[in-house]
């Protein structure tokens, strides 16, 4: 049985791409815009791993990534954020602290910056899911 | 030599000539009675006969103290005295007294003739003369030929002590010789009157300045020997004078170093003063001592002149143009004040301020504005070109996955994606060329109420058609002011086009609205655009301002809220928002009118 990756971003062809990679990479594939329900499916599909566009403006990243992170039965599944902001280091230690503006929620499992190196965000979902290559 | 008078002469003086003399004579005896008297002395004594001297002269009842008759009858010898007694009307009188004693064959003094002369009107007339000389508002003294004063009046004295016999250079001045220019000397010379300025020094460190006329005392054979000096005080009038003086450099070197032009007019319009600023301001040459009123009116903005004298005291154009006598317009602030003295209208003040470096310098904030502007959309454009290079790769990745894994349906999804992404990329461009460009400003008069209402005609049908009921708001008139109108109507466009969506995309999908607000407060136009939409959270605030930064998925190159913030840059004003999510957004842009471009602005080259 394959893993599932759950892949949310706004923007239909990089849910096309995304989705294309992860099949190639042996994933099973489940795509989301940023839809009101996303919290619901999430619980519902049960998703091993989370890609999460955080700029997708519809309905912010961030606000995503925290509901995720404080709903019971979906708070532990890793979480890989995508962003064009800035640099990595630069990120974590301003903008998403200050974007999530709460204490309490974790950092992310992991972050890629855009534009999406395919290689590095499968190797790092393949280390977070303990797959071996 | 003795002659022989006619007989008629002879018999006239001894029958008449003793009342026809007129001065008052009288005959005395030793007991004091008067015993004769003539005419003159009735006239001016009244009855006599029977009557004592003392009583008649003095109205004593005994005889005088001191008694001149007395001593006449002893000595035998004549006497003249000045005397005081009664008239007849018991006024008091003065007179000289002649007492000649008539002596008989054995040289005894048997009686007094007394020959009186009333000088009562003439004494009168000295003393007004000596009051005169004392209390007329000047200093007096009369010299002679050896400069030596003979005689000062009070008001002098009072000044400088009793300075009778001393030489005058002395007395006056502390000078051991005669003054270098002197005056009285003049007089001395022709007999001309002559007047001269002179410093008395009197006292330790007192000085008066004096204006001094001198007058010879010419006497009945038009000779003279004395100089009458009258000198008038006028230290503080010099003293009022050269304050008035200093005042008045003061205030001359003031205009003239002032950095703006000042300039006054009399009640005719013509230019009484003109500093250098005005001069450099309207490129006046400096060898054009005379500018005329025509010149003047014509630099000035048509028909100021007039206005401004017919009108209220000040007058205050906050930006406007004068004309240079080279031709060219330059920017500036004309202020105008209508001076008046006790309601009659004596002329214009006219206060100028060159704005041209002003100008530059808002010019050059306007374009550093405008390049850090550029300097964002060149960030936003490399957050751009990451989605679209993400976009291609990803097309070129179903490309390559397909033809390897030999799926069909993953090439022609990889096909369409690199068109449809190509088509992208030429559309940022295109877009981005077009902002970074800018296009140029063409400032007239507009009403703003104007525009808002056009761009509510503009999304009528649209609002309409998804139920939004979109309104223009303008609780009060608005003056139009100088705007560009496409500018402020892409403006209002973008803003009422995002409100439109945002309540689109908001879940309650009645009684959503959008309102265009016209408004002014302290001379600044303010334009609203306010929806109760679907509103922005924390994340979507932070970027609302960033190139390319949408909620409109590929509906939107996100460059209209960006390039609504540079128009109104251009306009000096700002642009801001309140946002609650759910709730609605209201954006607000403030124009203050003073800092609204001018007709052929001075913004954007």
């Amino acid at each position: 049985m394959p893993q599932k990756i759950m892949i949310i971003d706004d923007e239909p062809d990089i849910r096309v791409y995304l989705a294309a990679a992860a099949e190639d990479n042996g994933f099973e594939p489940l795509t989301l815009g940023a839809e009101e329900s996303v919290i619901n499916i999430i619980a519902d599909k049960k998703p091993d791993l989370i890609v999460l566009d955080i700029m997708m403006p519809m309905r912010s990243g961030i606000s995503i990534y925290k509901e995720i992170r404080i709903s019971p039965s979906i708070w532990h599944i890793p979480i890989i954020l995508i962003s064009g902001m800035d640099s990595l280091s630069d990120f974590m230690e301003n903008g998403f602290r200050k974007l999530i503006n709460d204490d309490r929620i974790s950092l992310p499992n992991g972050f890629i910056e855009k534009p999406i190196d395919i290689d590095v965000l499968f190797k790092k979902i393949k280390f977070l899911l303990g797959t071996k290559q | 030599m003795m002659t022989t008078l006619p007989n008629d002469i002879d018999k006239w003086i001894r029958d008449n000539l003793f009342d026809a003399v007129p001065m008052a004579i009288a005959v005395i005896d030793r007991k004091y009675n008067i015993i004769h008297a003539n005419k003159s002395f009735e006239q001016m004594f009244g009855l006599w006969q029977n009557r004592k001297c003392y009583a008649v002269y003095k109205n004593r009842d005994a005889a005088c103290a001191i008694c001149k008759g007395s001593e006449a009858f002893k000595d035998g010898v004549a006497r003249t005295n000045e005397e005081v007694g009664y008239n007849k009307n018991g006024r008091l009188t003065r007179y000289i007294q002649h007492s000649i004693p008539v002596k008989d064959d054995n040289g005894e003094v048997r009686f007094i003739v007394e020959i009186a002369t009333d000088i009562t009107e003439i004494e009168l007339m000295r003393k007004e003369h000596q009051l005169l000389l004392d209390q007329v508002p000047c200093n007096i003294l009369v010299i002679n030929r050896d400069f030596r004063i003979v005689r000062t009046n009070l008001r002098l004295r009072q000044l400088l002590g009793d300075i009778d016999g001393e030489l005058c250079f002395k007395a006056l001045k502390g000078y051991d010789e005669k003054c270098a220019e002197c005056t009285a000397h003049q007089t001395f010379s022709d007999g001309d009157i002559h007047s001269g300025s002179h410093v008395w020094a009197h006292g330790e460190d007192h000085v008066s300045h004096m204006l001094v006329t001198t007058v010879p005392l010419r006497k009945a054979d038009n000779s003279f020997d004395l100089v009458m000096e009258m000198a008038v005080d006028v230290t503080k009038t010099l003293k009022l004078e050269d304050e008035l003086k200093v005042a008045h450099t003061f205030l001359e070197s003031i205009i003239d170093t002032a950095l703006d032009g000042i300039l006054a007019l009399d009640d005719q319009s013509n230019i009484t003063i003109i500093n250098s600023a005005a001069r450099r301001i309207f490129h006046f040459p400096e060898n054009q001592i005379q500018i005329t009123k025509d010149t003047l009116s014509e630099l000035l903005p048509h028909g100021f002149l007039g206005q401004v004298a017919a009108g209220s005291k000040y007058s205050f154009l906050q930006e406007t143009e004068v004309k240079t006598m080279d031709g060219d317009m330059i920017p500036v602030r004309l202020i105008s004040t209508r001076l008046k003295t006790e309601d009659r209208f004596i002329g214009i003040a006219l206060y100028i301020q060159d704005l041209t470096e002003i100008k530059g310098l808002e010019k050059e904030k306007l374009e550093a504005e405008r390049l850090a502007a550029v300097g964002q959309t060149v960030a936003g454009l490399a957050h751009g070109v990451k989605n679209l290079i993400n976009a291609l790769e990803g097309g070129m990745y179903l490309l390559k996955s397909g033809i390897s894994n030999n799926r069909m349906d993953r090439v022609s999804g990889g096909m369409d994606m690199l068109i449809r992404n190509i088509e992208r990329v030429s559309m940022f461009v295109k877009e981005f060329l077009a902002f970074s460009k800018g296009r140029e400003i063409h400032v007239k008069i507009e009403d703003p109420a104007l525009i808002a209402h056009e761009v509510v005609e503009l999304y009528a049908g649209q609002a309409a058609n998804h139920g939004i009921e979109l309104r223009c708001e303008i609780p009060d008139p608005v003056t139009p002011a100088p705007m560009d109108y496409e500018g402020m109507h892409e403006c209002l466009t973008n803003l009422v086009g995002n409100a439109i969506d945002a309540c689109n995309m908001s879940e309650k999908k009645e009684n959503c609205f959008v309102a265009v607000r016209i408004s002014e407060k302290d001379d600044i136009l303010i334009f609203e655009v306010i929806d109760n939409g679907i509103g922005m959270d924390y994340e979507v605030k932070q970027k609302v301002f960033t190139n390319f930064f949408t909620t409109k998925g590929l509906g939107g190159a996100g460059l209209g809220l960006l390039t609504t913030k540079k128009i109104v840059q251009e306009h000096g004003g700002t642009i801001t928002f309140t946002s609650e999510p759910g709730e609605g957004s209201t954006f607000s842009i403030h124009l203050p009118r003073k800092r609204l471009p001018q007709h052929n602005s001075f913004i954007n080259t």
